[in-house]
């Protein structure tokens, strides 16, 4: 997809599409939360925090933030811990061999702030999982619904994919491109060097015990 | 003294004197009691024909205004002749428990309709409800780092004295954000919502909350309003820089922003 067309951005402000979206996303996600037991412990990691995306093709900033376990959809762009700057057109390239740290260097991608805030936020994504069929059928009948749902799979098996994508890809990003977090050959390097230690340690023991056998002989 | 001059200086004197209460020309003292009964008696209704009114427009509207506003957690806000508290709600979920919302209505009923709301909503840990007059507000001076009016400025007797006092409460940075009806920009757009308003608005105000005169009075206060520039330019006489408006709706409403420096 490209950029929406053009006169729709220009009379966007004027309809208020923009608090439209916000708002419907709002509601669906909140509703989304709500039915969702285990989202607690994770909301509360977030407490005031913000993640921003902003899309090429939309031409302004969707802030999530969270407050009291629950997200407001804002365009308070100022406010954000994390931000992340990509195209839908990227994400929907996204294919499972590409990293985000690729992205990053073709300029595709660019996550700015606290990466962690992203994971989070991407691990919650991913922890919603409603029976959008039922919930549905409840308000606007089994016909609709059923057309709905096929579409929303679609979109939904790409959003999946993308928090997937962004939490594998966060960490890996963490470890190469910001060195912030220890990996598993680290780790078994430092055992290694403990062990190493120990052993010298053990020998300087021993040595010092057998000075001090030599000492009680010859006295 | 000719009596021409004294016929001017009386003139000048009931100028002074009078202000508009929708179409109607009355004296300053008694608008204050006039505006309080019509929002006595709308405050029930008030959400409802909000709603009703404006096809829940209101809501985006109120939305654009948080968007505008740059509001941080830990943040002071003051939501101005806050009423039944739609953005007081708002603003208290995104200022945290770090920071806090003042809900200031001149309106006690208004004001109780909003406080029982927010709490039903959940809504107490960062919100105070003070009973005061935009034009002489109880705050010390630099407390607030926003301060919003919405649809509320065009109630308040004396809109000068109201933009000095806001002025005075804000912290230096803090910016002022009016969100309140004002000129449509077409003529076309003019037409249809001056029918809409005269014609519509107050058969739907008899209707549903049975107050025709009350839903009479928004209209012609509406109409009363200063229009976008003359706004503008009265904010900036009361010290506001870098002023700025932005229209919604044709210009049905405006969102006009000021700082303090
Ligand atoms: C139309 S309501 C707006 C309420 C709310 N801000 C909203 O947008 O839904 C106008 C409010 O202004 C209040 N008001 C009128 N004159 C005032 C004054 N001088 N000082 C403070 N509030 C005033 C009224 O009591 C009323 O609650």
């Amino acid at each position: 997809m490209e950029s929406l067309p053009k006169p729709l951005l220009k009379i966007m402000p004027q309809l208020m599409l923009q608090q439209v979206m916000c708002s419907a996303l709002e509601i669906i996600i909140n509703k989304a939360l709500s039915l969702n037991i285990n989202s607690n412990e994770q909301l509360n990691n977030l407490e005031q925090k913000t993640l921003a995306v902003k899309l090429a093709e939309l031409g302004f900033p969707l802030c999530f933030s969270i407050s009291d376990c629950k997200v407001l959809v804002t365009k308070l762009i100022d406010r954000a811990d994390c931000t992340i700057t990509t195209s839908i057109k990227t994400l929907r390239e996204l294919k499972k061999e590409q990293h985000l740290t690729e992205l990053i260097k073709q300029d595709k991608l660019d996550v700015e702030g606290d990466i962690k805030i992203a994971q989070y936020f991407a691990s919650l994504a991913e922890t919603m999982d409603i029976d959008w069929q039922t919930e549905l059928a409840k308000h606007i009948g089994d016909v609709a619904t059923h057309k709905l749902v096929q579409f929303s799979k679609l979109v939904k098996g790409k959003i999946d994919f993308a928090s997937e994508q962004i939490q594998a890809d966060a960490s890996e990003y963490l470890v190469h491109e910001k060195q912030l977090v220890v990996t598993k050959s680290q780790i078994n390097h430092f055992n290694q060097a403990v062990t190493a230690v120990n052993m010298q340690t053990e020998q300087v023991e021993n040595r010092i015990n057998q000075l001090f056998d030599n000492l009680r002989i010859k006295t | 003294m000719s009596s021409q001059e004294q016929n001017h200086q009386e003139n000048n004197r009931n100028a002074e004197n009078t202000t508009h209460f929708g179409y109607k020309t009355v004296d300053k003292d008694d608008k204050v009691s006039m505006v309080a009964s019509v929002f006595h008696s709308v405050a029930a209704q008030y959400d409802v024909m909000n709603d009703l009114m404006s096809f829940g427009i209101h809501r985006l509207w109120k939305r654009f205004t948080i968007d505008a506003s740059g509001v941080r957690p830990g943040n002071t806000v003051l939501d101005l002749a806050g009423g039944t508290g739609d953005l007081t709600a708002k603003f208290s979920q995104l200022v945290g428990r770090e920071g806090k919302v003042i809900l200031a209505d001149i309106n006690s009923s208004m004001l109780n309709v909003g406080r029982d709301k927010l709490r039903d909503r959940g809504l107490v840990q960062n919100i105070e409800y003070v009973q005061a007059n935009a034009q002489y507000l109880p705050f010390e001076d630099n407390t607030f780092d926003i301060v919003t009016i919405a649809f509320g400025l065009r109630n308040v007797t004396d809109k000068d004295m109201a933009l000095r006092s806001i002025y005075r409460v804000l912290k230096p940075g803090g910016r002022l954000l009016v969100l309140e009806f004002s000129k449509p920009e077409h003529e076309l757009v003019n037409k249809a919502y001056d029918f809409y308003s005269f014609n519509i608005l107050p058969k739907i105000g008899e209707l549903v909350a049975k107050d025709g005169d009350s839903y009479q009075y928004l209209a012609e206060s509406i109409r009363m309003h200063p229009d976008q520039e003359t706004l503008k330019s009265m904010m900036n006489d009361a010290g506001f820089e870098q002023t700025s408006f932005k229209n919604l709706t044709g210009g049905v409403v405006a969102l006009h922003k000021g700082y303090k420096f």
